[in-house]
């Protein structure tokens, strides 16, 4: 049995706007997705900003209700035995929120491990461990306020863990952080996934789902798009060339005539520091930079680089062929 | 279930007692409310008014503690973020909610120690209990009481996002239906018939009763019945209105 099913979930935002007029708006999160997780698999879902992802997690933590479809949690379906799935899973989500702040680390997971009913003779091993596990320990006494982002994320971590969960989801634990932070993050995750815990990891950064996850389902716009592992789904690129250039202010209109270039199967474009990146796909041995600098004629060029293509190009083109 | 709500009472007063702003709040509305009732009644020469008087005055600001309290602590869950991971424990929501309402009843009932303090210490408010056990038990009854309407008024707070406007708009009619704030006894009848359903109307009474006679104990009483049902009726709406914002979405402030 796996440990997370999901079949065609959909979810509907409904809300009312306007005193005299009121108007009804609906936000369709999801459309119809699904997937499932095996036990001890590190499974992510991949999808950009308002692609469904948070929506699928909070289903499947019991925070939300499906508008339709079905979901089972170990077993249990999320909208019907809500305090079943409770006691077995646990739930991270990224940011600043989420402890409370005039605490110190140590009260937190005091209190929330009387919340999850840790037993009291465990406790104080459980959240030293924890501690030890997450690398705070020496600061737990410390109030949250004075943590940084990375020390809260893993703080968050900690608090997640303390009934010992079957599940964990994880919600873009490393938004926010720094490299350095980002980094520790990812390491406490991948050990984790050694301890066996099935998790399920929601980001939008392809390192970190390429490090990370044995397979990845890839939402857009509430839809399913595709799932495999990361060497699955970069191969549906790989017989693609990805072309890199560097430019400096680059028209609609241009962008336009380059992806009319033969040759040309996908543009993207993305904002550096002082510059642009236009990130090209091409099939292997079509010779289309020529074509593709003529169209950027009286554009600023800086360096054009060829290489092989990575998970985020294959994300790219799959988001957006969704 | 126990220990999740004595963690969540310990939590809530040392988070309240961490803010500079709350604290500041809880040392100066006793001074302020021990001058009203003085000054309001202007009746020096009938101590037991005076001292009637000071017990009204601590029971209104610890029905405002209660409600400005338990929903500026719900809306805070809100922005801390702490309210989705709350609903998500496996205790009973009722169990995670209730200590926030009586940890601010907590506070309350040392406001309603202090008010009289300060009524003792500045107006010479003759502090003369009638029955002093009887007192003893009745504070923590009031206590109860209050923190168990606030828990119901709290279920309200978690389905809106609104909860502290809600919780300052909900201060003036229990202190009119429940006759700390003008005697019901100028009142039309039915505004005391309401007050009867009120955990603050028995709170106040019991103590009062405790303070200048005659008997206590039916208030007291009453206090537990209310409290109990306030409880039954808290969970049920806390579990009705969780399924709602599950429903609608709303248990995030964004």
């Amino acid at each position: 049995m796996a440990a997370i099913e999901v079949h065609e979930l959909e979810r509907t935002y409904r809300s009312r706007k306007g005193v005299i007029r009121r108007r009804r708006t609906e936000v369709h999160a999801l459309r119809g997705i699904t997937f499932d997780v095996a036990a001890g698999e590190l499974f992510g879902l991949l999808g950009p900003n308002g692609a469904g992802k948070t929506t699928t997690i909070k289903i499947l933590t019991t925070l939300l209700l499906p508008s339709r479809g079905s979901a089972r949690v170990l077993g249990f379906d999320p909208a019907r035995q809500p305090g079943e799935i409770r006691r077995r899973v646990g739930h991270v989500f990224g940011g600043d929120r989420g402890l409370y702040d005039r605490l110190s680390a140590l009260d937190n997971l005091r209190y929330f491990a009387d919340l999850y009913r840790v037993p009291v003779r465990e406790k104080r091993a459980r959240i030293a461990s924890l501690l030890e596990l997450v690398g705070l320990t020496g600061r737990e006494r410390e109030r949250v306020e004075t943590y940084s982002r990375g020390m809260r994320q893993r703080l968050h971590i900690a608090r997640g863990l303390l009934h010992d969960p079957e599940i964990l989801f994880l919600d873009e634990p490393t938004i926010g952080l720094d490299p350095v932070g980002a980094r520790e993050v990812r390491e406490t995750v991948a050990n984790l996934r050694t301890q066996g815990k099935t998790i399920l990891l929601t980001t939008h950064y392809m390192y970190e789902a390429d490090e990370l996850c044995q397979r990845i389902a890839v939402i857009a716009d509430g839809r399913f798009v595709a799932s495999g592992t990361p060497r699955e789904l970069k191969a549906r690129v790989l017989d693609r060339t990805v072309i890199e250039l560097e430019t400096f202010g680059v028209a609609e209109a241009t962008l336009e005539r380059l992806r009319m270039v033969a040759g040309v199967a996908s543009i993207a474009t993305e904002t550096r520091e002082q510059s642009e990146m236009l990130v090209v796909q091409s099939r292997i041995g079509a010779e289309i930079v020529p074509a593709l600098l003529q169209e950027l004629n009286g554009t600023s060029v800086g360096k054009v680089i060829t290489r092989e293509p990575t998970l985020e190009d294959a994300y790219v083109e799959l988001v957006g062929a969704g | 279930m126990i220990r999740a709500f004595a963690s969540g009472m310990w939590i809530h007063v040392v988070q309240f007692s961490r803010n500079p702003f709350d604290l500041t709040g809880v040392v100066i509305w006793p001074i302020l409310y021990a001058s009203i009732a003085y000054y309001l009644l202007d009746s020096k020469d009938n101590p037991r008014l005076l001292l009637a008087a000071s017990l009204g005055a601590s029971v209104m600001l610890m029905w405002s503690l209660v409600v400005i309290g338990s929903s500026n602590a719900l809306e805070n869950q809100r922005w801390l973020g702490t309210l989705e991971l709350l609903v998500a424990a496996p205790v009973p929501f009722a169990a995670v909610i209730a200590p926030i309402t009586v940890a601010s009843g907590f506070v309350g009932g040392y406001a309603l120690v202090a008010t009289l303090a300060w009524g003792t210490l500045l107006f010479d408010v003759p502090l003369v209990i009638v029955h002093p056990l009887a007192f003893a038990l009745a504070v923590p009854c009031c206590v109860l009481a209050i923190g168990m309407l606030g828990l119901v008024m709290a279920s309200t707070f978690v389905l809106y996002r609104a909860a502290f406007s809600l919780g300052i708009a909900l201060q003036y009619p229990v202190w009119i239906a429940t006759g700390v704030l003008v005697p019901l006894s100028v009142l039309p009848t039915f505004v005391g018939r309401i007050g009867w359903f009120l955990g603050p109307y028995w709170g106040y009474r019991a103590i009062r009763e405790a303070a200048l006679g005659p008997s206590p104990w039916a208030a007291i009483g009453m206090c537990l019945v209310v409290s109990a049902a306030y409880f039954a009726i808290g969970t049920i709406c806390l579990r009705a209105f969780v399924h709602v914002a599950r429903s609608r979405g709303t248990l995030k402030l964004t």
